[in-house]
């Protein structure tokens, strides 16, 4: 139960900063056409929005598989040598998720220390960019349980999207209407 | 030595299966660390700033968004019924109805695999119902499928835009021309095949169906017109029309043709309504209805899958950006471009390696993936040999199109698969045929760059640049 809201939580605020960006952006196009006036903070807010909405998505990606990768090479492989070349290969993720979250610590440190906000926002810069602990955190995570499902032999790899299978759902749904 | 560990990195990570995203971030770290001083805190701030700080990307979200409410099977239908009402009548109809509808609804949807799944699904059923060889109905939406990515506005193009920082509404306008040209070229092609296979034609159908038919397609024809016109006239910048798209799909999905949604399958008249009551009924539904937008099913669905394909592609440009750094602060397109030089290579030659390069890479690698990997490379080269940014760009899309056609990955020849349900193979000597009419009209791009650089060279004029 407490998955299932978490899962519901992680897709809905996926969901509202893509609206949100997509309205911001409408908004301004409507202000500056309609009546000629805009907001000083609009872009760089919707800018931020759109970084926020990657840095966080990009762990969700992992988890449902939406990102894309080549398996072509590791596919050659009986399953246990997958699972090894797999596992190496989330190994070597991980480390760069690592160092990046590592990075920025330091940067988001220095940021505090010196105090200042963003250019348009009164938002301290290293809340804004804070994300990025946020996001290479979640990575992080979500790179371990799939170690560690490879490791217990529960998967052999990545899962990639598949733009092709994605497509027919498009053929499934012509189909039923005509059926 | 960079250049070698750097490559070797990306490839070996990519070939572990890693995500290509991470596989660039990890290789560019790893050569950042072993080869040069920079720090951690510069590359997470430099991660961030990939992220934040180019503002034509966000037009990447917007046009998904855009394109996941619009490519629906009801909006395939209406332009295809619109499409065979234009040319159904000549021999050869219906195929030439499904490129001009492969080519709109490519326009809509911007994606190669999405437009061959809905117009496939369709057409191909129909044309061999009208005594079409199968083959000959699949190589043809296969191909003009391919369209997608070249016809604005197209994705790929501005993952390209990104990578090279071009102006992306220049590459807009550039994909126009070539666009409306290949579906020209297969259209003729199909025109004398079907006159030497004798395949019969339809009835012409009327001015009133194109009318009525035209006035269904609005839908999709309007967001067309809406995108390159304000971003042709120089009105709104390719974020700001994007943005403008998605709200305009959305509400054409949502309310217009109500494909989805709340009001699905609520009438726009009813039977016996009178035009006072109808304006008021509608009325009151739509307003009555916006609050249940948030919580329907398929609203959300269509907005979690957008955000999905977003997230993987700015994911991957931002990591990117990473790799790009690399590139520059190394130097390494620099060096390659003097050993070109040094050669004595002319562009021609230039151009034909290139081609011969991307089609290799189609083989293996989506086409966004291959830009980001290989623009930063290509593109210093092509400017130091005098090639034109926005010509070398159409020049790369062209080849990815061409990708979209070859196994193992050819997504297209999946797709046809999977719609007249033959096997791959079968797929693959369906399409090929065709490939030598797409494979002609990269001669052309490649080397008649004013096909490309025509529109925007002459909608710069008139704007009274140059």
């Amino acid at each position: 139960m407490f998955m299932r809201i978490m899962n519901r939580a992680e897709e809905a605020v996926i969901c509202i900063l893509l609206v949100a960006t997509t309205l911001l952006v409408f908004i301004d196009v409507v202000m500056r056409f309609g009546f000629n006036t805009g907001f000083m903070w609009s872009q760089e807010l919707t800018l931020h929005m759109s970084a926020w909405f990657v840095l966080f998505g990009a762990s969700y990606g992992l988890k449902v598989g939406s990102h894309i990768g080549m398996d072509a090479f590791i596919k050659l492989f009986s399953r246990p040598v997958r699972r090894i070349l797999s596992g190496i290969a989330a190994i070597l993720a991980i480390t760069y998720c690592g160092l990046i979250f590592y990075g920025s610590w330091i940067y988001l440190a220095k940021m505090k220390m010196i105090g200042i906000d963003l250019e348009d926002l009164p938002v301290p810069t290293w809340i804004a960019h804070g994300l990025l602990l946020v996001g290479f955190a979640f990575l992080i995570i979500r790179l371990l349980i799939i170690l560690w499902a490879v490791i217990t032999n529960k998967a052999d790899g990545f899962k990639h999207a598949d733009e092709a299978k994605e497509s027919m759902a498009i053929v499934e749904e012509i189909q039923k209407e005509e059926s | 030595m960079t250049t070698a560990a750097l490559f070797i990195l990306l490839f070996g990570c990519m070939m572990l299966g890693m995500p290509i995203a991470i596989a660039l971030g990890m290789s560019s770290i790893g050569t950042i660390l072993i080869f040069s001083d920079d720090s951690l805190a510069s590359i997470a701030l430099k991660f961030f700033e990939a992220l934040s700080e180019h503002y034509t990307l966000l037009a990447i979200p917007f046009f998904i968004l855009s394109s996941t409410f619009l490519s629906t099977g009801g909006v395939a239908k209406r332009i295809i019924r619109f499409a065979l009402s234009l040319v159904g009548h000549i021999r050869g109809g219906i195929a030439m109805a499904s490129v001009i509808a492969c080519m709109i609804f490519a326009a809509v949807s911007g994606s190669s695999p999405a437009t061959v799944a809905a117009i496939g699904s369709i057409v191909i059923v129909g044309m061999v119902k009208a005594g079409y060889p199968e083959e000959f109905a699949a190589g043809v939406i296969g191909n003009a499928g391919t369209l997608g990515i070249l016809i604005p506005p197209s994705i790929v193009m501005l993952v390209y835009a990104a990578a090279t920082e071009v102006s992306a509404a220049k590459m807009f306008m550039a994909g126009f021309i070539p666009g409306l040209m290949m579906g020209l070229m297969l259209m003729i092609v199909i025109y004398f095949v079907a006159r030497y296979k004798k395949i019969p034609s339809q009835p012409w159908a009327g001015f009133k169906e194109i009318l009525l038919s035209g006035f269904s397609a609005t839908g999709g024809l309007m967001l067309i017109l809406i995108v390159l016109g304000s971003i042709y006239g120089g009105i709104a910048s390719p974020t700001e029309a994007a943005a403008v798209s998605a709200i305009y799909a959305f509400w054409v999905a949502i309310y217009g043709y109500r494909d989805m949604g709340p009001l699905k399958n609520v009438p726009w008249r009813e039977t016996g309504e009178g035009v006072g009551s109808m304006f008021f009924r509608n009325t009151k539904e739509i307003i009555f209805t916006l609050p249940k937008i948030i919580t329907d099913k398929e609203i959300n669905k269509v907005v979690l899958d957008a955000s999905k394909v977003s997230i993987m592609l700015l994911f991957i440009i931002a990591n990117a950006m990473l790799f790009a750094h690399v590139l520059t602060t190394e130097r390494i397109p620099h060096h390659i471009a003097e050993l070109i030089v040094s050669w004595g290579l002319s562009p021609w030659m230039f151009l034909i390696v290139v081609n011969l390069l991307l089609l290799a890479a189609g083989n293996f690698m989506e086409p966004s993936a291959i830009l980001l990997i290989m623009a930063p490379i290509l593109f210093p080269i092509a400017v130091k040999l005098g090639i034109d940014p926005i010509h070398l760009g159409i020049i790369m899309v062209v080849n990815m199109e061409i990708g979209m056609l070859t196994p193992p990955v050819g997504l297209n020849l999946f797709v046809i698969s999977g719609v007249t349900g033959h096997s791959l193979g079968w797929a693959i000597k369906a399409c090929l045929p065709w490939l030598l009419v797409l494979l002609t009209f990269l001669g052309i791009i490649t080397y008649v760059p004013q096909v490309s650089l025509f529109l925007p060279e002459y909608l710069d004029k008139l704007q009274g640049f140059n």
